[in-house]
């Protein structure tokens, strides 16, 4: 692709969810939300393969009707109030048809089928960017109408979405159908605890992007798109599939790893605000979500996949060329920023 | 019941007579004779006989006879015909298959442990043992576009491997457009799952496909379909060459994944990309190397396996800066 093209495409990327979020008019950030939608649908479609316009085909269906029912819900507000943003007095019928078009947009379950689709079509480089960056733009609305969202629908969208996120990643052998079910059940984490503390749902999406932003950067690495590539990368990057194992710990939510903070936090609000069940059902699932992790880990450092290359380590002659000099830095922050609770909590 | 069959038979009909000259899809032809043979076995005794000739030859030559005894019902016995029946069977027999695709999905992938799959390193997915193998596979030939090829498929003798066989001929048909013609298929049938859901073979896990085979020394397409479910994927297929040997002897076939190349129509794509495994519908063989004359390949099983010292991943070289024209 052109350069300048490349350019201007990841500019409006970039700028897409900033004027969502820099914005308290609903048609801007409509805008927003339209611009990121329809900017990475060329990166989608970049490999031109069948599978990945299948993928960008997929996407464009399911995000246009979420953003055609998003505009419906902002222009039948304008007739009733005449204003461009949400208030007490709107519809319970206009919340709810926005709460549920913002679902489709982050891919909570039941409107989740796209996602492990999508993210299977795409390259991991696009995937990273459709699994953090592309939901910053909804969030951030679901933060600013949180208090006129319905928490019976925001619990049910929550709980759905965590059980699909654990069950679906169990017995998957492609990593970026691993990484979109994980993508799941961290939203359903993050949409569980918006009624009551928005800062939670913040605080756990910043962490959320810091544990997949590496691990992305290490299956991109290893080029690793199924379980039994991760599993002969043991004799190249034998550094890099160390972190990766911690990384994977800490998505899990392990504890003294930086995954875990956000699910304390989570499970501690939801129990002073009389959730018990809620938190019960929820951290039950983050152990089977714990449990997909570790097969992972299991695969890549417990067992030898047969190869002709059974040397014990590759010579520097071989080395991997994929030098990535933010890895260390992010490894670091994804798994040893436990102390820094108290700070990051209040 | 001799008015629904007479609806049936029009109904077919009217399909073929609206495109006359394109091949009938397979599979909605080889359903209608299914269909059509389950209700002849509880009309009239003497159709089981028909039913099972029509089964040993697969293709239209056995659809002519099932369609001559459509027209000739028995007036001595009464249809027994229970509608309500089959539906209800129908539907708890997909209730089953739900069941069964829940509990596979719980215990692994294709219903084995995750251990089982991720240490795999071959797996035999087609092998012919009994007759019910050769019903996941369709025959076509021009034959259904007014050529004069024919294909068959049957056992063995020893029930050991499966012969397709027939006559190539590259006689065009008369009717006033096609000037070429020639070429005979077999075409695995995508599996289903509950309620006829698309289902798909995952092969991420090899790099090259395996096939042990006998033929007469012809050369074979072998054609391999992704599952796609928007892109039309009719005619867009990965395409690699089988060269066989004539004589006594099994011929094991080995092709890397990454040699197949992408093709539409029959027509070898310029921009080109690699064969993606995680969701395979079909695979196939075509024969059409415009020699006039019978064929024969026997086919003991086709299957899937990791070479480790394959490790390319892409045969043919397709980048912005080896062929910068294709990808302005």
């Amino acid at each position: 692709m052109n350069p300048i093209t490349l350019i201007i495409i990841y500019f409006t990327i970039l700028m897409g969810p900033v004027i969502t979020m820099s914005s308290s008019n609903l048609l801007l950030m409509w805008v927003g939300l339209e611009m990121s939608l329809l900017a990475i649908i060329p990166l989608l479609a970049n490999k031109k393969s069948p599978r990945s316009t299948e993928a960008a085909t997929k996407y464009f269906l399911t995000q246009a009707t979420a953003s055609m029912i998003i505009l419906l819900v902002i222009i039948l507000n304008y007739k009733q109030s005449g204003m461009w943003t949400l208030q007490q007095q709107t519809n319970n019928m206009l919340l709810n048809m926005m709460l549920i078009s913002l679902a489709m947009k982050l891919g909570l379950a039941p409107f989740h089928y796209w996602l492990p689709e999508v993210t299977q079509g795409i390259p991991l480089h696009i995937g990273l960017i459709l699994l953090t960056w592309q939901k910053i733009a909804p969030l951030s609305i679901l933060y600013q109408f949180y208090q006129l969202l319905n928490p019976t629908i925001t619990t049910i969208l929550a709980i759905s979405s965590v059980f699909v996120g654990a069950w679906g990643g169990l017995n998957q052998t492609q990593t970026r159908k691993i990484m979109a079910y994980s993508s799941i059940a961290h939203m359903g984490w993050m949409t569980a605890i918006l009624p009551y503390n928005p800062n939670l749902t913040l605080l756990n999406l910043t962490i959320y992007i810091l544990l997949t932003v590496p691990m992305f950067i290490t299956l991109m690495t290893n080029s690793a798109t199924t379980i039994n590539t991760l599993s002969l990368a043991w004799n190249k990057t034998p550094m890099i599939l160390t972190m990766t194992s911690i990384i994977l710990l800490s998505l899990g939510g392990l504890p003294p790893l930086t995954g875990f903070l956000p699910k304390w936090a989570i499970i501690s609000e939801l129990l002073k605000n009389n959730c018990s069940t809620l938190s019960t059902l929820m951290a039950i699932m983050a152990l089977l979500s714990l449990f997909f992790y570790t097969r992972l880990i299991y695969s890549m450092s417990l067992t030898m996949f047969p190869t002709n290359n059974n040397s014990k380590m590759i010579s520097h002659h071989h080395q991997n060329p994929k030098h990535n000099f933010i890895l260390p830095t992010l490894t670091v922050l994804s798994t040893l920023t436990l102390p820094l609770s108290s700070q990051l909590i209040t | 019941m001799a008015s629904i069959h007479k609806l049936l038979i029009g109904t077919y009909i009217h399909r073929n007579f609206l495109r006359p000259r394109a091949a009938v899809p397979p599979f909605v032809g080889n359903h209608f004779v299914d269909y059509s043979s389950s209700s002849l076995q509880k009309q009239v005794a003497s159709a089981n006989k028909v039913s099972q000739q029509g089964k040993t030859e697969e293709g239209l030559q056995g659809h002519d006879h099932k369609e001559v005894a459509l027209d000739v019902p028995s007036p001595d016995r009464t249809p027994e015909v229970s509608f309500d029946k089959a539906i209800r069977d129908e539907a708890m027999e997909h209730f089953r298959r739900l069941k069964d695709e829940i509990v596979a999905h719980v215990r692994g992938p294709d219903g084995r442990p995750l251990h089982e799959v991720i240490m795999e390193q071959a797996r035999v997915v087609w092998q012919f043992r009994e007759k019910e193998d050769l019903d996941k596979w369709i025959l076509t030939s021009d034959k259904t576009i007014g050529g004069r090829s024919e294909i068959f498929l049957k056992m063995s003798k020893n029930n050991r491997s499966a012969l397709l066989y027939g006559t190539l001929s590259s006689e065009a048909p008369q009717d006033g457009e096609s000037n070429q013609s020639g070429y005979c298929a077999m075409i695995s049938r995508i599996p289903r799952g509950a309620f006829e859901r698309k289902l798909s073979y995952d092969w991420s896990q090899f790099n090259t496909l395996y096939l042990r085979v006998r033929g007469d020394g012809r050369p074979w397409m072998v054609n391999i379909k992704q599952d796609t479910e928007f892109i039309q994927r009719k005619n867009q297929m990965y395409s690699y060459f089988m060269f066989t040997r004539g004589g006594p002897y099994w011929q094991e076939v080995k092709i890397p994944f990454s040699k197949f190349f992408f093709s539409n129509q029959g027509r070898i794509r310029d921009v080109q990309g690699p064969l993606i495994l995680d969701k395979i519908s079909s695979i196939g063989f075509t024969l059409s190397d415009k020699v006039d004359g019978p064929f024969f390949l026997e086919i003991d099983f086709i299957g899937v396996f990791t070479d480790p010292a394959h490790t390319e991943e892409f045969a043919y070289e397709n980048s912005p800066d080896l062929n910068p024209r294709l990808f302005k």
